[in-house]
């Protein structure tokens, strides 16, 4: 670790203390792991202490766990991976919280301390259903005006359930269920540890 | 007393200054705005969850597409968060390749941005020379990858294939005699790098004529001096970057203070407004295309004195090359299964930034160890830009709002992905 | 000559039909429909060096006041009903050409959830230009064939 992130790991010890739940770095990037609860306590106190000083949010998106690895997950399925930009210290965080309930994800709103938040939790509303508590404007963005269904979820297929084409009779556009078949022609692998490895048993 | 209640003007989709598919729905009371809300999603095409289900290399020119005006710099920073992922290092000559496309993508982008902003003004003169410089860049970019807009050329390893010896001509035709073609292809005759350094050597008189059409035209000025101005702790709040940072005087630039590739080995400046309204975010984007001039005139000195490789020599990751696929059976074995199967990347997240032309383009990547991404984000800033726009266009007029929204050099591809 | 022989092809309708189509071909005036990154190529069609102005093609920005439709780029779910409207609105005799790898069949989006697989689920087509994008060239190519598709048509002559 650099010293750079040494001094950031500490900080973020001293300062947020039992807040953290995990807190790592891989690949030169801390990723802080937060409880549910803390959210936005841990945010805030990111955001105001001096010795932090995250001024700035990059990016906020959600995330749906259910398929990792292809293996059956034991933990919680949603959650929101925020990355913060320090412009005083010039240093970057990866923030993780993990929404408490499977069925009705929900997490406290962030805009209060960083206004650029506005859209990113719309969009992790509208694609995954992450619902955020305390958003004044809480719709969808990116998907149709009467879509059904959160797309980005891993049980939503690539292809959705509707498409959409123009109707003669009725002289509009009507949807219509789905009529290509989604193909696959590269599988998905997750490799084994000792694959390609000669001489072990 | 009559009511007079607001007025709601659907700015739509189909509209010659919404820059591609907007529809921005605005509150007006008379002439001028009261709220602004833009809804975007008319080019939503998911590509994130298309990524999904895609090898790394399959949805490598799915970059291309987002911000479509700013190509490679999105390839940039998708191959950048791949190779954090894989931890691999790329050749030197590639990351100078990549600088030098890096900055030529500026330029483009920056020229159309010049033109769409006057083309949405009223100023059509500037429109027609930025895209005559445009095609000269585009020469390039064909002559490198074979495709004029989506080339698809930096791969995570490094870059497809170096620099062509040739540059493509023109042909002799009934219309046009001997004497006229050798002057159009006076800049053709040698390699990409000739002709390059010949439009470097062109360009900065080219940037003077549009700054004699543009900088001090007092109707110029009287359009976008005060108009969406932005203090630079709003901007930060609201999580601006790029030219709307710097509009507004914050010295934020990644290539200067979190460097990436061989930006720390190259020498040029960063131009800062001091207002932060559009007449000064207009004034950054013509320094930094001259700045991007002055860093591609480096690269080019550099990439002749610097023979080499340019794509990693590692097997699993990047294909070897044909001749050697068509010889060697371990070669055709990684060929093979990297076309079929793809690189398989650890598992992890990465994130990787880039100080694109419009401001910060990140991608971030969780990988479970297989052979596509598990989830890939896209970080675009035209949509933190976009969603700033209520702010921004508060109070001024009709007119007004379609200077903020082609100061804030939005692309559809980008913002809804 | 009688009523019903009047309108058959002879000298004087195929010479009015060419007249009407070389006016037709000669002023094809499209609405600006950009839509993605072939909106790009088609601006620098009309642009410095593949200059459409010559041939009497120039972007209009209304959909009344045009005779010829270039969809450029990926056409969405949410975009379908706003390309229904621009094209009810444009007035008879109308074209359309369908430009690039998404408009014409999905493209590379073909198996998103929000795309329509082709603008012609949704409008009429009459000339697809390959290519993602198609380059200027393809681009001007493709509106010569609508120009020779036109040349091609008789309106007096039946």
């Amino acid at each position: 670790m650099t010293p750079k992130h040494q001094r950031l790991h500490d900080t973020l010890g001293s300062v947020l203390g039992g807040r953290i739940a995990s807190l790592s770095e891989s690949r030169d990037y801390l990723t802080l792991v937060a409880k549910a609860g803390d959210y936005r306590s841990a945010c805030q106190s990111l955001r105001d202490d001096p010795a932090l000083r995250f001024d700035q949010l990059s990016d906020l998106c959600g995330v749906d766990y259910s398929t990792y690895g292809d293996r059956p997950q034991e933990g919680r399925r949603f959650a929101a991976v925020l990355h913060l930009l320090s412009l005083t210290h010039n240093w970057r965080l990866r923030l993780r919280v993990f929404c408490a309930d499977d069925d009705f994800p929900i997490l406290d709103s962030v805009i209060e301390i960083w206004p650029s938040v506005n859209w990113y939790e719309r969009e992790a509303f509208d694609l995954f259903g992450i619902v955020f508590d305390g958003h004044p404007d809480l719709r969808r963005i990116l998907t149709d005006y009467g879509f059904i269904g959160h797309p980005f979820r891993k049980d939503f297929p690539i292809s959705g359930h509707l498409e959409m084409r123009y109707d003669p009779e009725q002289k509009r556009v009507i949807y219509q269920p789905v009529t290509i078949e989604p193909r696959e022609i590269v599988p998905r692998i997750v490799r084994e540890e000792q694959y390609g490895e000669t001489g072990k048993p | 007393m009559a009511e007079i209640r607001n007025y709601t003007l659907n700015f739509g989709p189909q509209h010659p200054a919404a820059h591609g598919v907007l529809r921005l729905v605005l509150e007006m009371d008379g002439e001028v705005v009261q709220r602004a809300d833009p809804h975007i999603g008319l080019l939503h095409r998911a590509t994130e969850k298309l990524a999904e289900t895609k090898t790394y290399l399959q949805s490598l020119p799915y970059m291309d597409r987002l911000d479509y005006i700013s190509l490679m710099c999105n390839e940039h920073s998708y191959v950048l968060a791949v190779e954090r992922l894989l931890g691999i290092e790329v050749p030197v000559r590639a990351q100078y390749i990549r600088v030098m496309f890096d900055e030529i993508t500026r330029i483009m982008n920056h020229l159309f941005g010049l033109g769409a902003h006057g083309l949405d003004l009223g100023a059509m003169t500037v429109f027609l020379y930025c895209f005559r410089e445009r095609e000269d860049l585009l020469d390039a970019y064909e002559a490198v990858s074979g495709a004029r807009m989506h080339a698809a050329y930096y791969r995570p390893g490094g870059v497809y294939r170096d620099l062509p010896e040739k540059m493509p001509l023109y042909i002799a035709q009934k219309s046009r005699n001997a004497r006229a073609m050798g002057e159009m292809n006076a800049n053709r005759e040698g390699s990409l790098l000739d002709f390059l350094e010949d439009f470097t050597n062109r360009f900065p008189g080219y940037v003077d004529d549009y700054e004699t059409l543009l900088t001090d035209n007092r109707i110029w000025k009287q359009r976008t001096v005060g108009i969406g101005v932005i203090s630079p702790e709003r901007a930060i709040a609201k999580g601006f970057s790029g030219p709307m940072l710097r509009g507004s005087g914050v010295e934020w630039d990644l290539r200067k203070k979190q460097p990436y590739e061989v930006y720390d080995r190259l020498d040029f400046e960063i131009p800062v407004g001091v207002n932060g309204d559009s007449y000064d975010r207009y004034l950054v984007r013509v320094e930094e295309m001259r700045q991007s001039n002055r860093i591609i005139r480096q690269c080019i000195d550099w990439l002749r004195r610097n023979p080499g490789p340019v794509i990693c020599a590692d097997h699993k990751i990047a294909p070897p090359s044909r001749v050697d696929m068509k010889s060697n059976m371990e070669d055709l074995i990684h060929h093979f299964k990297l076309f079929t199967e793809g690189m398989h990347v650890p598992e992890g997240e990465a994130y990787a930034v880039i100080e694109g032309p419009k401001g910060e383009f990140g991608v971030y990547f969780i990988s479970d160890g297989a052979n596509k991404p598990y989830r890939m984000k896209l970080r675009s800033p035209a949509y933190v830009h976009l969603s700033a726009m209520d702010e921004l266009s508060r109070g001024h007029m009709l007119a007004d709002a379609v200077t903020v929204i082609s100061t804030l050099d939005i692309v559809f591809g980008d913002i809804d992905r | 000559m009688a009523i019903e022989g009047l309108l058959q092809q002879g000298f004087v309708t195929t010479s009015l039909d060419s007249v009407i189509n070389w006016t037709r071909t000669g002023s094809m005036w499209p609405v600006t429909f950009g839509l993605a990154c072939c909106a790009i190529e088609m601006m620098q069609t009309g642009a410095s060096r593949y200059d459409l102005d010559r041939f009497g093609i120039v972007f209009r920005p209304s959909p009344r006041q045009s005779d010829v439709m270039v969809v450029a780029g990926t056409l969405t779910n949410k975009m379908a009903p706003a390309l229904r409207k621009v094209y009810d609105q444009m007035a008879e005799p109308r074209w359309v050409v369908s430009m690039g790898t998404c408009a014409n069949g999905g493209g590379y989006y073909h198996y998103s959830y929000s795309v329509v697989r082709g603008c012609d689920r949704i409008i009429p087509v009459d000339i697809y230009v390959p290519g993602c994008p198609p380059s200027a060239e393809a681009l001007l190519y493709g509106l010569i064939q609508l120009q020779n598709k036109i040349k091609r048509t008789s309106t007096i002559a039946r």
